[in-house]
């Protein structure tokens, strides 16, 4: 009756059903800590710019940069079973047909930041020391209550913005949004509720910017001026 | 496996048993399927470009139905480039439009560049019907033995030794 095949049979069944309520007990602890995230964001200069937006791009086109202000205190979304959380901000912004009506919406990530939660310090992928200081800043400690809180002025964008059609300047109702994204341990995958409240999950407070419009293209000769102006400067300067 | 040689009646019911498990499993599976809508509901994380989210061998749970709201920019999705049949797992970044015109721009957290170059020749862009899915449940780690058997062949041969050898030298 009881061999060493039913005995490790049983022994792994038992562990699976025993891992498995665990973990089934981890993800739902999530719905128990609340979340009060809060964001303020502001485009700063805008720039739209004829080239290629990458060196591995193929045709030149309008692209548009984004510089922006942004406060954020996204702390409350680091509880014991988060491994990291997922920033990011979006430009949305409509294309109007020839008539003026709508005819698409866009939305493009313009800049993002992964925050990691202490737990998982170790996995981020950045230089041996600032990674070494990254885990010893928190050694010992589950939760970091500085984590998600971020302050940044005037901040270039990650990404410049462009549009399939190769036109992007003088778009307008053009908004930056702040999103998140919640990384868990183990369970469901949660990001910001878009205006709803969720039980102890408060909705993102502000985190979108007003209405603007993007200038017309930069032309070449004006950049090379300005940049040439800017050598000068720094040359005198040197000097 | 001698033994039960000798006694017909109880070879037939592990027979059926073991087809039993084989085809619950596969029934849970396409009900799953059906469920989410998507070829293949739950996958394999095979590549390190979704670090720290996602490492090798984690275990996604994807769901393929525009109930509420579209597949928008910030989710992770699995999709298939056209003529390829490889599953990738990045995040959407950029999308143009809506519904099935929708053009969408993946990239990986932990890539610096966006997916353009992994895409088809001559595709800049994915549309909604490449996505089997996007990420809505996490378990890690658990799909690591199936990495497993697919890298280390010889890996299926000894476990295939192992049990054959409990089943020879166990006794009633």
């Amino acid at each position: 009756m009881y061999n060493s095949l039913t005995r490790i049979q049983n022994v792994f069944g038992f562990f699976t059903s025993v891992a498995f309520v665990v973990a089934a007990i981890i993800a739902a602890s999530d719905l128990i800590a609340p979340r009060t995230p809060s964001g303020m964001i502001e485009p700063t200069s805008v720039q739209v710019v004829k080239g290629r937006p990458h060196y591995y791009s193929t045709k030149k086109e309008e692209y548009a940069i984004i510089k922006f202000s942004l406060e954020a205190d996204l702390s409350s979304l680091f509880t014991w079973n988060t491994k990291q959380v997922f920033v990011y901000v979006t430009a949305e912004w409509p294309s109007l047909g020839a008539d003026g009506a709508v005819t698409q919406n866009n939305s493009a990530v313009i800049w993002d930041n992964i925050i990691t939660s202490p737990s998982a310090d170790h996995l981020s992928n950045m230089p041996p020391v600032a990674l070494r200081r990254l885990i010893e800043s928190t050694a010992g400690r589950v939760i970091d209550p500085g984590r998600g809180k971020f302050q940044l002025f005037n901040h270039k964008p990650k990404y410049q913005i462009t549009h399939p059609s190769g036109h992007i300047a003088e778009s307008s109702d053009v908004k930056l949004r702040l999103h998140y994204n919640v990384q868990p341990w183990v369970g469901a995958l949660t990001w910001d509720q878009q205006g709803v409240d969720l039980g102890l999950w408060k909705r993102l407070s502000d985190g979108v910017s007003e209405a603007f419009a993007l200038p017309p293209v930069k032309r070449k000769d004006d950049a090379k001026t300005s940049s040439s102006k800017a050598k000068t400067k720094t040359k005198s300067k040197a000097t | 496996m001698l033994s039960s040689l000798q006694n017909p009646r109880q070879a037939a019911a592990q027979l059926l048993n073991f087809a039993l498990i084989l085809s619950t499993a596969f029934m849970m599976w396409k009900g799953l399927s059906v469920i989410a809508d998507s070829p293949s509901p739950i996958v394999v994380v095979l590549s390190g470009s979704m670090e720290p989210a996602f490492q090798r061998g984690d275990l996604l749970f994807l769901w393929n139905r525009n109930l509420l709201a579209e597949t928008s920019v910030g989710e992770v999705v699995v999709y298939n480039v056209r003529g390829k049949d490889i599953p990738i797992v990045h995040r959407v970044v950029r999308k143009f439009g809506e519904g099935d015109a929708a053009r969408l721009l993946t990239k990986g957290d932990n890539n610096a560049a966006d997916d353009t170059e992994l895409y088809a020749r001559g595709q800049d862009y994915l549309a909604r019907r490449d996505i089997i899915g996007s990420v809505v449940g996490y378990v890690p780690f658990v799909g690591y033995v199936t990495i497993m058997l697919s890298e280390h062949p010889w890996l299926k041969t000894v476990m295939l030794g192992i049990m054959g050898l409990l089943v020879v030298l166990q006794r009633e």
